[in-house]
């Protein structure tokens, strides 16, 4: 058996954020399906996406989703790693890897956001 | 007759074997592997040790479900019976599994009242309302079989991982209003190899052939461990 038993913050605070992002996912998912399946026809064209992402409302709520699904996924990406032998010996790096891949991931599209 | 198709393992190779047993009203699947020992193969091994649902030795798979086999009649399977060892565990022999890991697990976890207080020399009564009993008995009824640690996948994907017993045991400490122990429960449990690692598939609740329930033992243990160490690092 692991001998390692101090008390990790990361682990409490990862598994109530992946709670918290989950249920923020619900709302702004149907959001953004509601704005482009359910208002009209023509909001998938690409003028008037690019229109609905020029707007700031929409450019905030974006943001957050972006925000919340790519710390979800690669939570959950970490915590599928850890699940393995393999994953909790590497433990430190798979929690680094799987952070700065959430942090590319959240950064790189707030980059293509912000330059539409 | 019931055919009974067992699983057997010599320590080199695992192997199907087929054997007829006489199947009559109310006879268990123990009954019928003591039949094939005495009757038509001396060479089987399992465990069993008291027979009506108490000691936990006798669970195996059974049908593709972990079961105990004292516990399993015959009749309400049908004629047709797959006996195999308990998944999730190194097999010594035939249907006997080594357990230590799952003792050592269990252990680890600090499964006894810790008080300060306690003094042999002066025993000292330590009073509990019903709904305090209340709030970890059904914990209390675990009889360490291994069915739920069996069905974890988290068990079967990392050898640490404390499983479903040892945190049910946990729990049902830390929901005792005599004992003192919580923040070290908590330590272990916090762990890597602890609650975080449940994705709550709920297969250990499924076949407790106790009905434990140890998933939602898990659950309120992940609880009690996230807010006790948020609440540490805010100060509460």
């Amino acid at each position: 058996m692991s001998s390692e038993s101090a008390k990790s913050v990361l682990e409490p605070v990862a598994w109530l954020l992946q709670m918290i992002t989950g249920l923020l996912m619900i709302v702004f998912v149907t959001l953004h399906f509601y704005v482009t399946h359910m208002v009209s026809h023509e909001a998938l064209h690409y003028q008037e996406v690019i229109a609905r992402l020029n707007m700031p409302e929409f450019k905030v709520m974006y943001t957050v989703l972006l925000l919340i699904v790519s710390f979800h996924a690669f939570n959950g990406l970490r915590a599928i790693a850890l699940d393995t032998n393999a994953g909790v010996r590497n433990r430190n790096a798979i929690n680094t890897l799987t952070m700065l891949m959430f942090l590319v991931a959240f950064f790189y599209g707030l980059y293509l956001l912000i330059s539409l | 007759m019931a055919e009974f198709k067992i699983r057997r393992f010599d320590g080199k190779k695992s192997f199907w074997q087929t054997f007829e047993v006489p199947a009559k009203k109310g006879m268990t699947v123990l009954e019928g592997l003591y039949y094939i020992k005495e009757n038509l193969d001396s060479s089987l091994a399992f465990r069993a040790s008291c027979r009506m649902g108490i000691c936990g030795s006798c669970a195996m798979k059974i049908n593709g479900k972990p079961r105990l086999a004292c516990e399993t009649q015959i009749l309400f399977l049908g004629d047709k019976i797959t006996v195999e060892p308990l998944d999730n565990f190194r097999v010594i022999k035939d249907l006997i599994t080594d357990f230590e890991g799952f003792f050592a697990k269990h252990k680890a976890v600090k499964p006894y009242l810790i008080r300060e207080d306690v003094k042999y020399e002066e025993p000292k009564e330590l009073l509990q309302t019903p709904e305090e009993l209340n709030e970890y008995y059904v914990f209390t009824l675990c009889i360490k079989c291994g069915a739920c640690y069996s069905v974890c996948p988290a068990a079967a994907t990392l050898d640490g991982y404390l499983g479903p017993a040892a945190m049910a045991a946990a729990y049902r400490f830390c929901a005792d209003s005599r004992d003192k122990g919580n923040e070290e429960r908590y330590e272990i449990a916090s762990s890597s190899n602890g609650v975080w690692r449940c994705h709550l598939a709920m297969e250990c609740s499924e076949v407790c052939p106790k009905n434990v329930e140890p998933a939602k033992a898990v659950q309120m243990l992940r609880r009690k461990t996230a807010f006790s160490i948020l609440k540490s690092i805010l100060r509460w």
